[in-house]
């Protein structure tokens, strides 16, 4: 028996081991009945606090607001690092893309994933979604576009400069909401304390500053989810353009 | 044996898998697929954790008792954090090879173990 496969069989016995121990942890759990703590407070008022319907984005986006500025700048730094990494990567020739039909066919859907986006975004405060969801969706699209006709393309279309200026605006609108409520002395953040209107529980126009937020997270994450597909698919290109074919190197 | 439990069991299943890959491969693409794994098992955990029985989703209104909403908002950031992550390890792996010619650590390291 080699040494590499004595000490596979060990990692395996040691993850098995490691699993079997959560297993009876897991086994010791009791079944929830009630919700005791914090959450307990937010699913009783978030209505009457937040004019928020949906639980989830009141806690995201007001009661937890700093955590998910904290996160949006996780995003920001990492997509930082990857154009940083492949900034030297020049843009030569792109790929044409698939074939006729598939053009045709995806023309036709680009428009209706771009609503279904847009409404994910800007109901996140009454129904399930978001601003991070619906900035999924948004990259999809462009991911599609790239794949579909080409990135030489997709760079035409939307400019990688133009993404940049998206996501920036994003970080800085959510920064620039904070301060409102810096501004009028309820704290770096603060909805409804914080003079934005509450509107109806359950309408369009409610929550606060919610849906504006949500907005901003949107186009943060849209873009970034955007520029990093694009950074390495730039890389992926420039690579074969520079030895198309060649195994000499 | 409750749908929770089933999914406690997934995730413990999921995360050793991960573990094992992590520890085990010496490609470096397949040590970024094991840690990808490991933090959806771990999302998975956080989100059966805030199970209620017979609870509804989170919105309102809520007929009846409704699950916990804290893990849902502390998972919906974890997702988007790992997929940054991902992508930034993705792009490190990619520099290695440019430099290295090769993806698997032992070679790049120097050593044949």
């Amino acid at each position: 028996m080699s040494k590499s496969c004595f000490l596979r069989i060990v990692t395996f016995l040691l993850c098995l081991a490691l699993g079997w121990q959560f297993w009876k942890g897991i086994l010791a759990l009791e079944p929830t009945q009630i919700i005791i703590g914090p959450a307990a407070h937010y699913i009783e008022s978030a209505a009457e606090e937040t004019g928020a319907t949906n639980i989830v984005a009141a806690i995201l986006f007001d009661y937890r607001a700093l955590d998910t500025l904290g996160e949006a700048s996780v995003i920001y730094t990492s997509v930082c690092g990857i154009a940083m990494l492949f900034a030297k990567s020049k843009f030569k020739i792109s790929s044409t893309g698939l074939s006729f039909i598939v053009k045709r066919g995806v023309s036709f859907i680009i428009p209706f994933l771009l609503l279904y986006a847009a409404g994910i975004v800007l109901m996140g405060h009454i129904s399930p979604g978001g601003g991070f969801q619906g900035g999924a969706v948004f990259a999809t699209a462009t991911i599609l576009f790239c794949i579909v006709y080409g990135s030489g393309f997709e760079a035409v279309m939307i400019k990688p400069k133009t993404k940049e200026l998206i996501e920036s605006s994003g970080a800085l609108m959510f920064v620039l909401i904070g301060f409102v409520g810096l501004w009028t002395g309820a704290g770096f953040l603060a909805n409804i304390a914080a003079g934005y209107p509450k509107g109806e529980v359950g309408r369009f126009l409610s929550g606060g500053s919610i849906p504006l937020l949500n907005i901003a997270v949107g186009m943060k994450v849209s873009a970034g989810l955007s520029t990093i597909f694009y950074s390495m698919i730039k890389l992926l290109e420039f690579e074969v353009t520079k030895h198309p074919g060649v195994k000499n190197k | 044996m409750t749908i929770i439990t089933l999914s406690h069991g997934t995730a413990i299943i999921l995360f050793c898998i991960g573990l094992y890959t992590i520890i085990s491969k010496r490609n470096l693409f397949k040590t970024v697929i094991g840690l990808s794994l490991m933090e959806s098992s771990v999302l998975l955990l956080i989100v059966a954790a805030g199970f209620v029985q017979g609870g509804r989703p989170p919105i309102l209104p809520i007929e009846g008792i409704a699950v916990n909403p804290l893990p849902h908002a502390f998972t919906l950031t974890a997702i988007v954090i790992g997929a940054s992550d991902l992508a930034l390890a993705l792009a490190f792996v990619i520099k290695l090879h440019q430099r290295y010619k090769t993806v698997d650590l032992d070679k790049i390291r120097g050593l044949r173990g």
